[in-house]
């Protein structure tokens, strides 16, 4: 019992409250700095929380024709991916050595089931217009997934493990990644790949509000798109988290460590906000284009550079 | 020699994994056979040659002499022809003798080996040699033999008679072997190669691995583009091949349990996709993706089978899929702490393999099952009507045709495709304690250091767990009161705008009509990548020139003969 009662505590704890209260915040900080960029006011603090409940009390509609089970449980399979992803996440950076139940294979290819439960959501409300923003998700993963591969590959070079405790660990002793050469160019495509990941301009063709309304998402309402607007928020703190691991060491909780960690992901999120709130939207194609040239290539000499030390 | 002192046979752990699954493999298909083929002629021909393909593939397993087990396995290349051939497309023929030429060409290839091996060992015994990979006949021989094996499995360059057999062979027919049995027999031959009868080298180990990744993406790039729903298929069994054969060469004992393990959900994934596959094609007799669409209403449990085993082989955790995948890939990265750089380059390949894979499955749910039927589609009348029918699990009524009755087929056809969904599942998340204690390691014979970490068993358990507050939430809600409402499509009403239907099969030309690849895709369609073209293309070329010579004019023969006289009187007696 006590075996499985260690997990779950880190699941309900840290896994699905902290994640989901830091990341509720997180896209306040979104919607508050945007706001500010276009001379707004912009919303109070619980505003996401106050959406996401309002939303619960919203009439659930379901398309005609549509697969009711696949259109109701996409949402909910979406969550608890990134409920795991962060899970794993947070063992991993509270204790390094304990270390079980996933590496960072596993928390790749996890990553990947919340961009599913969003494409499959969309076929199933059978909505062209719903089908159209999911293929062209799926076509975003295909183009972001190479570089993204490449450049989270950059940590497993220099420490030959794929154990994120091992990561984190390396980095306390050896310096953090973000330092070197190869971890910096690294570093900025995986913030590329972030914004991709996240469906947040200049990649936000599988939504594009103005020309699809919204895409995959069109068809959703009440408690579906309540449980869809709770996982995006907590993908809003869970890459940038998976990115500090990776290439900035972590986030350490003693003393003065647990403020320059917080620091570390407003860094992070107030990056990937400024850089929405500056671009326009890029059509699908050139944004495959976009990850599979100059992107791969950058990532392509991060790992040659990891390759020799540097 | 005495009969009894030839050792023709040997039973040790890991012909018996083999064995017990062709065992398995060969009864959920004829189970599903029952259902699929009815009123069809040359019934009794098409069991007699698929029990004659079992006992062949036992003999190809437990044979320990190499001379029989050629014997068998030229056999089953005879059994693939003729079971193809049941089928009634009208390229049937054609396919039938391509995958025999192919698979055949390659068992004379075998033959060359086999010579060259006796010549070097003087024994025809699997279990009794070890050579080494030093001299250029062992090489050699390895790789004639290899050839096989790679021809058998569906392994690029002799992998073009599988998307064909997939689209013209009946499905029961590419269930059953290239999907699963050729898998499992040619990768089973190639572990004994590597494992038993040679002593791998690090060149031998980077060629295997530089064939299974470029077979794993060019492969699916292939699938990519596809519009045929079996032809589809038929790739994406020829990149799960890649998977098995880049596992094997990395040489080091995780990564060989990987691509074992990778050969058993391979096989399991993909006879599970080609029998839902059949199942849809007994509804609709289409296959064509532009003509599909919608089928998840009207066949659920198809449809769930058919999420759950593509989910499985494009490697989402916790199906079995993914657990074999992170075997692979702790196998290449071990191969990297060795030096090197080449190691990144199949990392790579297989990881972004196993997201375009996840990409050919969307078009395939989108295409078959969500998605709107296509106006073409009968199944669009139930559908649109909202008539779903009452009991959906009795069998269609085939007199109908084309206008059969469309719901959930038989429970003959549906029971063989759940219980490969849940071997996806149970093999997934109870990866330890059932498929590798119990076949895997044991026939390995050696100890694996995982150097990763994967609970599968505590990281589906929390993912219920989530699923299970995700719930709670929806609960919170309003989820008690649904209502059904026309789709929003920008105030148009969707039922007077067939046109406006997005059927999945342009899902991906964005990405198709990227330059570099628009040249390699239309080379694919002139087929400059198939191996048996090429080679046909050499050959009626070579005949031309032949056929030249051979005009039917007298003095043309005369002029030869002179000259070569001519040639003869030079040689013999002027030198």
């Amino acid at each position: 019992m006590i075996y499985l009662l260690d997990p779950l505590i880190y699941l309900l704890i840290y896994g699905f409250l902290l994640t989901a209260i830091m990341g509720l915040i997180a896209s306040w900080i979104d919607r508050k700095v945007t706001a500010r960029v276009q001379y707004r006011v912009g919303p109070p603090l619980l505003q996401p929380l106050i959406d996401i409940i309002k939303l619960l009390g919203k009439e659930t509609l379901i398309p005609e024709g549509a697969s009711k089970i696949t259109f109701l449980m996409a949402p909910i399979i979406g969550f608890s991916g990134v409920v795991l992803v962060s899970t794993i996440l947070w063992i991993n950076n509270i204790d390094p050595t304990k270390s079980f139940m996933g590496d960072l294979i596993v928390v790749l290819y996890l990553l990947v089931v919340p961009s599913i439960s969003i494409i499959m959501g969309g076929f199933a409300s059978r909505n062209p217009l719903a089908s159209l923003g999911a293929s062209r998700e799926m076509k975003l993963i295909m183009g972001y997934e190479l570089p993204f591969i490449l450049a989270v590959l950059v940590p497993v070079i220099h420490t030959h493990s794929i154990r994120l405790g091992n990561i984190v660990s390396y980095q306390a002793t050896n310096g953090i990644f973000i330092g070197s050469l190869s971890g910096f160019l690294a570093w900025i495509v995986v913030i590329l790949c972030v914004q991709a990941k996240l469906a947040l301009v200049p990649f936000d063709m599988p939504e594009a509000e103005t020309e699809i309304v919204g895409g995959p998402l069109i068809e959703y309402s009440g408690s579906g798109l309540a449980v869809y607007r709770l996982m995006k928020n907590m993908m809003l703190f869970t890459l940038p988290f998976f990115v500090m691991i990776l290439f900035m060491g972590g986030w350490k909780f003693e003393g003065i460590y647990s403020l320059t960690g917080l620091l570390k992901y407003i860094g992070v999120v107030a990056i990937i906000t400024v850089i929405r709130n500056t671009n326009p939207r890029v059509r699908i194609d050139q944004a495959v284009k976009f990850f599979w040239g100059p992107m791969t290539i950058i990532a392509i000499i991060a790992v040659i550079l990891a390759f020799l030390g540097k | 020699m005495d009969l009894i002192n030839l050792e023709l046979f040997k039973i040790d752990s890991l012909s018996t994994f083999v064995g017990v699954f062709v065992g398995l493999f060969t009864l959920l298909t004829v189970i599903y056979s029952f259902g699929f083929m009815d009123k069809k002629k040359g019934l009794f021909s098409y069991y007699f040659y698929i029990i004659l393909t079992l006992v062949a593939s036992l003999g190809v397993v437990f044979s320990n002499d190499l001379v029989l087990f050629m014997v068998f396995w030229g056999f089953l290349g005879i059994l693939l022809y003729l079971l193809i051939g049941v089928g009634e497309k009208p390229n049937t023929s054609k396919t039938s003798k391509k995958a025999l030429i192919i698979v055949g060409g390659a068992d004379a290839l075998m033959l060359l080996g086999l010579a060259l091996i006796w010549h070097l060992t003087g024994t025809f015994k699997m279990d009794g040699m070890r050579i080494p990979l030093n001299s250029a006949e062992a090489i050699w021989a390895y790789l004639l033999l290899a050839i096989g094996a790679f021809a058998k499995a569906g392994v690029m360059p002799f992998h073009s008679w599988v998307p064909d057999t997939a689209e013209d062979a009946l499905t029961p027919v590419t269930a059953y072997l290239p999907a699963s049995l050729d898998k499992l027999l040619g990768i089973y031959f190639l572990v004994r190669l590597t494992l038993n009868m040679f002593v791998m080298n690090l060149d031998m180990n980077t060629f295997l691995m530089a064939v299974g990744s470029f077979t794993i993406i060019a492969a699916v790039m292939m699938a990519l583009i596809q519009n045929d729903f079996k032809r589809l298929l038929g790739y994406l069994a020829v990149s799960s091949a890649g998977y098995m054969v880049l596992g094997l060469g990395t040489g080091n004992f995780i990564g060989i349990a990987g691509g074992l393990f990778y050969m058993l959900n391979g096989a399991i994934c993909m006879s599970c996709l080609f029998m839902t596959c059949g199942s849809v094609e007994k509804n609709v007799r289409t296959m064509d993706l532009d003509k599909l669409g919608g089928f998840a209403k009207i066949m659920p449990i198809t449809f769930i089978t058919f999420v759950i085993a593509s989910l499985a082989i494009s490697g989402v955790p916790p199906f079995n899929g993914f657990a074999s995948k992170w075997m692979i890939y702790q196998g290449i990265i071990n191969v990297g702490k060795n030096g090197g750089s080449l190691w990144m380059l199949w990392l790579v390949a297989t990881m972004f393999g196993s997201a375009l894979t996840l990409a050919s499955f969307m078009k395939l749910i989108h295409a078959v099952f969500l998605g709107q039927p296509s106006p073409e589609n009968p199944a669009r009348k139930d559908l649109a009507g909202g008539r779903i029918p009452k009991s959906p699990l009795i069998s269609p009524k085939s007199s109908h045709g084309d206008r059969a009755e469309h719901r959930e087929v038989n429970p003959v056809m549906w029971v063989p495709t759940v219980i490969l969904a849940v071997l996806c599942v149970v093999f997934g998340v109870f990866a330890y304690q059932v498929p590798l204690k119990m076949f895997i390691l044991p026939s390995l014979k050696m100890a694996v250091n995982f150097s990763g970490t994967w609970n599968a068993t505590l990281a589906t358990l929390l993912m219920l767990v989530s699923i299970a507050i995700g719930i709670i939430i929806y609960f919170l809600g309003t989820i008690t009161k649904t209502r059904e409402t026309e789709s929003f499509v920008g105030g148009e009403v969707l039922k007077e705008h067939p046109d406006m239907r997005v059927s999945g099969v342009e899902l991906y030309n964005t990405v198709q009509d990227i330059k570099s690849l628009k040249t390699i895709y239309n080379m694919a369609k002139n087929k400059a990548f198939d191996l048996y073209e090429v080679v046909s293309k050499i050959v009626f070329g070579i005949n031309k020139i032949l056929r030249y010579m051979h005009n039917g004019i007298l003095p043309t023969y005369l002029a030869w003969c002179l000259l070569g006289m001519g040639i003869l009187f030079y040689v013999l007696i002027l030198r």
